[in-house]
Formats: C-alpha cells, sequence, structure tokens
C-alpha cells in the first residue's frame, strides 16, 4: 500500500514540475531581484492579502510568486497570481478594475493607477506595485510590467464572450465575469456582465454560456420555479418574471445561452426584446 | 453559428409565488417582521455602546447590491469592507447603496492598511500616516459618507504596529474630527499576543479577529478575548467558517450555521462578519439573529470538523522542544506541504537537502511526543515526505 502511494506521489512529481518552471521572473536593469517570498497557495493566500483572499480563490486561484525588485529605498514588487484558466483571470482582474483608470495595452488589458499597474492575459493576474514616487521608477515598472507580459505564456486577447454584448449604450470597460451567485441565486453561475446607459435606461445585462442545452434548462428552470412559473419551449424562451430581490428581470435562452436583464421596468419589454435578440440571433 | 430565435417576445410574466425568492419583496420597507425584529439577538460592542446584532455582514465578496439591502431590511445593520477589497469597488458599492438610508440606521466599517510594513508586519520608515490617511479618505469619498462608524487599522500581526506613533496618531486624529467613531484593528496572526499587546494601552476600542473552531491556539486566544472584553473593548469575530470547506476539492461544506453558533457561543465575541454571496446563506445567516442555541448534532459536526487538518503548518514552532530527536519539524512540514500542496516535489527535494535530514529522520524514536496544534499526524508525515531523499535529483530536476 505505501509503496502504491510512493508512486502516486512520483506521478504527482512530475505534474507538479511542469507547473512549477512555467516562467522565472525577469531582471530589470540596475534594480536588484530577490525571490524569498514562499510560493502562496490557497491554504496561505491569507497570509499574504489578508481577507482578499477569498474573492481570489472563487476565481479559481491555484497559486501566487512574488517577486522584489530593489534599487537604494525604492522597492518594485512583482505579484503573478495564476488561476485556473482565462476566464478566471479576467473574473478577478474585472473585479478590481474601474473605467476611471488609465488603461494600456499590455496582456490582454491593463492599467496604471496609483503605483499600481496591474494586467491580465491567458490565466495569469499580474499586479505590480511601487510605492515610490520617482518617474524613473515608475518607468521600471512599466518596463517590468511589458517583460512579464512577454514572457507569460498564451494569447493576449479577451475572453471571446464579450463580443457577444451589443455595443450601443455599453459602459466601457465595466464588464466583469461572476463565477458564483449571479444576482445573488446559487442555481446561477458563471456569467458575464455588461452595463448599459441608455438615453434614460440604466441595466444590466447577464451572458451564461452553459456547457449543454441541457445545463441551461436547468439553470432556467430552477429560477422560473423559484418564481411560481413552469418552464416552456425547450430550446429557446423568453421571460418577464417578478425576482422578489432583483426586480423585474427578463430571461431568455436559446440552446446553451442565457440571457438575464435586470434593470429594466415592466413596460420596457421593448428594449430588453432589442438587446436581448441582438445577442442570441 | 445560433439559429435565429423564436420572436413572440417577453408574453410571458412570472406569477409572485410563496417560496424561494419570492419570499422577500424588496417593495416593502421593512422584510422582517415586528415579531422577529423584537426576538433579534443584539450584544454591545465594548464600550463603543453600538448594539450589533450578532450576525453582521462580511461584504468582501459580494457583488450585488440588492444581497447587502436585503440584509439591511431583514436586521443585519452592521457592514464589514475594506480599502482594499474589489480594489475599491466593494466599497464603492456599499456607498451607492447606503446613501439611500438613514444614516443612523446602520453601522458601517472597514479598513485600511499601513503601507511598508516589513514581512514580520513591523513598521520601517517606509510606513508613513500620509499614505495611510490618503487611503482612508479615498474610503470615505467612495463610500460617499461623512464618518465612518469604525477603522481598522488592517491586519495588524505584529504588537510593534499597535504602538507606532505615525499611524496611532494618523487614527487619533481621525477620531478627533469626527470622520471615524472608534479605532480598531483587524489580525489576522498572532492574535494572542496582538491582543494582550491592545490590552495594554488605552488606545483601541474595536478589534476584529480572526476565530474558528479550527483555530490554532485556541485557549491563548480565549484568554486574550476575554482580557480585552473586560478592558471594554469590543470584539468581532471573521474567519469564522475556516474556510468554508473540509477538503482543497471543496465538495464537504463546513455546517456554517453550527461553526457561527460555536463561535456565538462565546459570550465574550459581540458580533461575526460571515462572507455571503447569495441568498441562500443569508437567509440561514437570518435565522441565527433569533436564535444561535447549538444542537447537540450540530456540536458533532464541529467536533468531526475539527480533526480535519488540512496541509498547511501554520509554524508556530511549539513541537520544536518537544521533538526528542530534535528534528526541525515545520520546516519537515514545509517540505511535505511543498511536496503535497503545491505539487512541487524539487522544492521539497531543495528544502530536504538543505535540511540534511535522512531518509527515516525518527528512527530510534519510538514514541512520538510531538503534539501538534493543527493535529497533523507529525510522525506520519515526516516519515512519508523523508523517502524523498532517496529518489535521484535527476528524477525531480
Amino acid at each position: 500500500m505505501r509503496k502504491f502511494i510512493f508512486i502516486g506521489f512520483v506521478l504527482i512529481v512530475f505534474s507538479g514540475l511542469a507547473l512549477a518552471q512555467d516562467f522565472t521572473f525577469p531582471e530589470l536593469a540596475g534594480f536588484k531581484k530577490t525571490t524569498d517570498y514562499p510560493v502562496f497557495v490557497p491554504d496561505n493566500l491569507w497570509d499574504f492579502i489578508d481577507g482578499a483572499a477569498d474573492t481570489y480563490l472563487a476565481y479559481g486561484f491555484i497559486d501566487l510568486h512574488v517577486a522584489e525588485y530593489k534599487k537604494g529605498k525604492n522597492v518594485i514588487k512583482l505579484e503573478i497570481y495564476r488561476h485556473s484558466d482565462k476566464t478566471l483571470a479576467f473574473g478577478i482582474y474585472s473585479t478590481e478594475r474601474s473605467p476611471s483608470f488609465r488603461f494600456m495595452n499590455i496582456g490582454a488589458q491593463g492599467y496604471i493607477a496609483d503605483g499600481a499597474i496591474n494586467f491580465f492575459k491567458e490565466n495569469y493576474y499580474v499586479k505590480i506595485r511601487t510605492y515610490s514616487i520617482s518617474e524613473k521608477v515608475l518607468q521600471s515598472a512599466e518596463s517590468l510590467a511589458l517583460k512579464v507580459a512577454s514572457m507569460l505564456r498564451g494569447d493576449s486577447e479577451m475572453p471571446a464572450m464579450l463580443s457577444q454584448f451589443p455595443e450601443i449604450g455599453k459602459k466601457i470597460n465595466e464588464e466583469t465575469y461572476i463565477n458564483e451567485s449571479v444576482l445573488g441565486h446559487k442555481f446561477l453561475n458563471k456569467a458575464y456582465k455588461a452595463i448599459y446607459e441608455a438615453g434614460s435606461d440604466n441595466f444590466s445585462i447577464f451572458i451564461m454560456e452553459n456547457n449543454s442545452p441541457a445545463e441551461a434548462m436547468k439553470s432556467i428552470e430552477t429560477y422560473l420555479a423559484a418564481t411560481g412559473m413552469d418552464a416552456v419551449g425547450a430550446g429557446s424562451g423568453r421571460y418577464m418574471l417578478k425576482d422578489g430581490y432583483n426586480g423585474t428581470i427578463f430571461l431568455a435562452w436559446k440552446d446553451n445561452i442565457i440571457v438575464i436583464i435586470s434593470g429594466l421596468s415592466k413596460d420596457q419589454s421593448d428594449v430588453a426584446d432589442r438587446y436581448t435578440s441582438e445577442i442570441l440571433q | 453559428m445560433m439559429k435565429s430565435i423564436n420572436r413572440r417576445g417577453f408574453l410571458r410574466t412570472g406569477i409572485t409565488g410563496a417560496a424561494g425568492i419570492v419570499a422577500f419583496s424588496p417593495s416593502l420597507v421593512s422584510a422582517v417582521s415586528s415579531d422577529q425584529a423584537e426576538n433579534i439577538i443584539y450584544r454591545t460592542l465594548g464600550k463603543t455602546g453600538m448594539k450589533v446584532p450578532v450576525i453582521s455582514f462580511g461584504v468582501m465578496k459580494a457583488d450585488n447590491p440588492n444581497l447587502c439591502k436585503a440584509a439591511y431590511e431583514k436586521g443585519i445593520k452592521f457592514f464589514d469592507t475594506a480599502n482594499g477589497y474589489q480594489n475599491g469597488n466593494n466599497e464603492t458599492m456599499l456607498g451607492n447603496l447606503l446613501i439611500d438610508y438613514p444614516r443612523n440606521s446602520f453601522f458601517i466599517a472597514t479598513k485600511v492598511g499601513a503601507v511598508g510594513l516589513d514581512k514580520e508586519g513591523k513598521p520601517t520608515s517606509k510606513t508613513t500616516a500620509e499614505d495611510f490617511l490618503t487611503k482612508f479618505n479615498t474610503s470615505l469619498s467612495r463610500l460617499k459618507m461623512d464618518y465612518v462608524d469604525i477603522l481598522y487599522v488592517h491586519a495588524v500581526n505584529n504588537p510593534e504596529l499597535l504602538e507606532y506613533k505615525p499611524i496611532i496618531n494618523a487614527v487619533k486624529k481621525l477620531k478627533k474630527d469626527g470622520k471615524i467613531r472608534f479605532m480598531g484593528f483587524s489580525t489576522h496572526r498572532n492574535e494572542p499576543d496582538v491582543i494582550n499587546a491592545a490590552v495594554a494601552t488605552d488606545n483601541w476600542d474595536v478589534i476584529l479577529t480572526a476565530y474558528n473552531f479550527k483555530h490554532a491556539y485556541i485557549n491563548e486566544l480565549n484568554s486574550a478575548i476575554k482580557k480585552a472584553n473586560e478592558a471594554g473593548i469590543g470584539i468581532v469575530a471573521m474567519k469564522t467558517l475556516a474556510g468554508g470547506f473540509l477538503d482543497k476539492e471543496k465538495t464537504r461544506p463546513v455546517n456554517s450555521t453550527a461553526a457561527l453558533k460555536w463561535v456565538l457561543s462565546n459570550t465574550d465575541i459581540h458580533t461575526t462578519v460571515p462572507g455571503m454571496t447569495n441568498f441562500d446563506q443569508l437567509d440561514l445567516n437570518v435565522k441565527l439573529l433569533t436564535d444561535i442555541s447549538i444542537t447537540e448534532e450540530e456540536k458533532n459536526d464541529i467536533i468531526i470538523a475539527s480533526a480535519e487538518t488540512g496541509l498547511y503548518c501554520t509554524g508556530c514552532s511549539k513541537c520544536i522542544p518537544a521533538c526528542p530527536m530534535n528534528l526541525p519539524v515545520p520546516d519537515l512540514m514545509r517540505a511535505y506541504m511543498y511536496a503535497y500542496g503545491y505539487s512541487d516535489p524539487a522544492m521539497a527535494y531543495s528544502l530536504l537537502g538543505e535540511l540534511g535530514t535522512n531518509d527515516n529522520p525518527c528512527n530510534g524514536c519510538n514514541i512520538c511526543k510531538v503534539e501538534c496544534t493543527k493535529n497533523f499526524n507529525i510522525r506520519e508525515k515526516i516519515a512519508d515526505i523523508s523517502r524523498l531523499v532517496n529518489v535521484p535529483a535527476d528524477f525531480l530536476t
């Protein structure tokens, strides 16, 4: 039995080695690199980022590698968070993004705010921070960010599903990805969300891509059942319903795609219809 | 490519039923019945005099303001956020929601971290009041409020930070200026020492501490909390669910009701801030507002859950004096975690090489006297990980 366990252990050896060698920290001219932080994993992430860890764990956090670059009193800290896939890396990135930040062309998307450069690429979320206000140090931080972005494997594209959101009225850089409990409901998961301001209307659109039409129907039926309704018309359908917590909801689906619109009043089904049609056409 | 949809429009309208999500309507001014409201269990948060329900709201992961709104309507009136949660978006969401409610109808606490701490949590020359105040003012702006009820210095894990004048004086000035009502700190590590140090000063009104059934030094922590309570310091418990799951695969959730009741069975704890992201969790926690008596079944759940260990060694080092072989037990547990937790045996191998231990370091010791605060089976783990030294290095690197 113990031999068997050890063989299992050796198998872990090889899978672990592949993960651990995904990257090495780049050098930064003029700065001394130190990497004496441990690798943080789900069990001890809170050691590093305290209560914020829970949100990272909800987005498929795997591990965090940290390095510091020092030059005199100036320090640049580099944090590379690895998540289980690109969607979840975008998810955690988007929870911390604000449209007021200065966006830059790095990785799939990144921004600069208050001495921090944050970006995501593929399944990595990268955060670079310095408390220095020296312009040279800030430039070095940008240079480091570019090096890290080119070092990380994978493409530099935003998640493809974001392109499904209609452009008219969409607030730029406010899209998010919600991995669990969309609209606060345990039975609704994995949705991209965009916020709209069209004329005097303010509303949110959620798009959920399920693994199969059957999976989509299960979510739909659970939601409708909670409002006292039966789902009909497997394959596609549109409902307006009263969600006791979230107000009027426009719910539509086709095959494995579910679209939810919240924030419109019950007499605005024409607006909901227009946006839903554009997504599901 | 998707086919065109059946364009019958949104013709169907749901019927408001009696179960599930329609149990509560946002159109109601008060969603909690008068009977229930009368039975909500309040505790007084030390010398602050704040009467808080035993269940408050850890907002950190929540992204739906309607969830916070529902909590408010059901009697949960104390919201806990932080400058860093969701990079500030969490405070912004709360600010946009609570601006519609009378300011004296809820309590809000936020946290601001001191910057430039070293790895032991000690302040350095980079730990300045200016940075701290800038972050606090940003928080206040996001929350759209003139003041917060409690400002916590975030993550105080070293008593030295509690005596660091630039930060202490900055927080005191905020209190004097009316931007905060009460000053506190949160602590995730080394909690007993930090809390005892706080009791020795007259500065702190509230302490937010990690506290759960799996806590490694629960006796020391209980003793420190008791002293703090007797000194008039309000005690708020966080991390009450000990991670929420008993296994890494998240297939075995902690009985959250039992865990919270266990925490609140300590009357030195005044309220708790469980994180909530959905209405099911909210409904479970709302029940606790009026009933925190723990059942035998719930006690058993806690006993069973307490025995689960996980992989992470806290490095408390209490095992070292107990080991007759003088083994570096925490380091060996770290090697074990590298191998099984990080799936990185090369790192474990390297650490074992540095330690210079052999493939059976417990050889010759018949009875293990080491009692791990996390209930690790130390002898078994050491035997397991130490076999790695026999694997050829080329095999691993």
